[in-house]
């Protein structure tokens, strides 16, 4: 009798502990959400250039915690950015701008989600950073940055091959190699 | 510790029970689709060996199972590999993917095999055929760089 009572027990307890991890999931759901209903409304804002400058803000984010070597925080800007576009309003756009948004929103979104989920491997976020800088700059090309921005090179990344991507500064912090080389690069183009 | 031989039996219940729950097995029966790799972009004889034996299996329609992947709780392991795998990139479905993302896979392609990261070591751990050589790793990455360049040009 004893034995069955604690085999129970033993089952309950391992119900409960799958529950509570539901539970905490949700809530985890929630709270972001709720962030994401916040940031929609504060932007409210009419052009192209003003609805990107969320994405924007959350993208140079990530830029400015690779070229601090800091995988946590390129992660958690990356899940604001996931949730971001998420938010995204589309309507100041025109249908030739939509087509394009949507076309580089379904790439640059698994390339955040992939930033977001991986940290602990800065090299991996890395990668996934310089297919996003290629999105976010063709993002920028089509819609205009509302800010001026740095379209900056890296010659020496990934075994000399180099990488692009977009600055704030005209001064250079390089994301692809960190503190390690944090000057290397220079600017290609500037954008408005 | 009287509590032991009884959760035992219980284990070995349930074992028993998961045996008769086997996930929708991923196969294609031999049918090509119009979007796939091979139906969209260039791909090589050897090239198409090698992604077949260590790719396919989780990024494509079609898995060629194991004996042991009958045996419950490995089948739903394996599926939700499979299902990852495929969410992530699906050669058997390559031409839904929009220009950009196609570029995009293909980079990917390339970092995961300079990187080791793909194939999976859990993977090639029971697949050693699966392993790719360094000869190997030179045919896929120059391979996918070209495919991606041929992309980027006909834009």
């Amino acid at each position: 009798m004893k034995t069955l009572i604690s085999s129970i027990a033993l089952s309950t307890f391992f119900f409960v502990a799958c529950n509570n991890g539901n539970q905490t999931t949700k809530m985890d759901k929630n709270t972001s959400s709720t962030s994401t209903v916040d940031q929609g409304t504060k932007e409210d804002l009419k052009t192209a250039a003003g609805s990107i400058s969320g994405l924007l803000t959350n993208y140079l984010q990530i830029k400015n915690a690779l070229s601090k070597d800091n995988d946590q925080e390129a992660a958690t800007a990356a899940k604001d950015m996931v949730n971001a576009f998420g938010s995204f309003d589309k309507a100041a756009l025109t249908t030739e701008q939509a087509k394009v948004y949507n076309d580089i929103e379904e790439d640059a979104l698994q390339h955040a989600t992939h930033i977001a989920d991986n940290s602990g491997k800065i090299d991996h976020q890395r990668e996934h950073f310089e297919i996003l800088s290629k999105d976010i700059y063709d993002l920028v090309k089509e819609m205009g940055a509302g800010q001026k921005l740095y379209y900056t090179n890296c010659p020496m990344y990934n075994n000399n091959k180099g990488a692009n991507w977009l600055s704030e500064t005209k001064e250079v912090q390089n994301p692809y190699l960190g503190q390690s080389m944090p000057t290397c690069g220079t600017v290609k183009e500037e954008l408005n | 510790m009287s509590w032991i031989k009884p959760g035992l039996l219980i284990l070995l219940i349930v074992m028993l029970i998961i045996q008769f729950i086997q996930p929708t097995r991923n196969l294609d029966n031999g049918q090509v689709l119009s979007v796939a790799l091979t139906e969209v972009v260039d791909v090589p004889q050897n090239v198409q060996a090698i992604l077949q034996t260590s790719c396919y299996n989780c990024h494509s329609n079609n898995t060629l199972y194991p004996w042991y992947s009958r045996i419950q709780p490995v089948s739903w392991w394996m599926a939700s590999h499979i299902k990852k795998g495929k969410e992530e990139l699906n050669f058997s479905e390559f031409g839904n993917y929009s220009n950009r993302m196609r570029e995009s896979k293909l980079k990917s392609i390339v970092g995961s095999v300079e990187d080791g990261t793909m194939p999976l070591p859990s993977f090639t751990w029971m697949h050693v055929k699966a392993k790719l050589s360094n000869e190997e790793k030179v045919l896929i990455i120059n391979w996918a760089t070209k495919t991606r360049d041929s992309l980027s040009l006909n834009k």
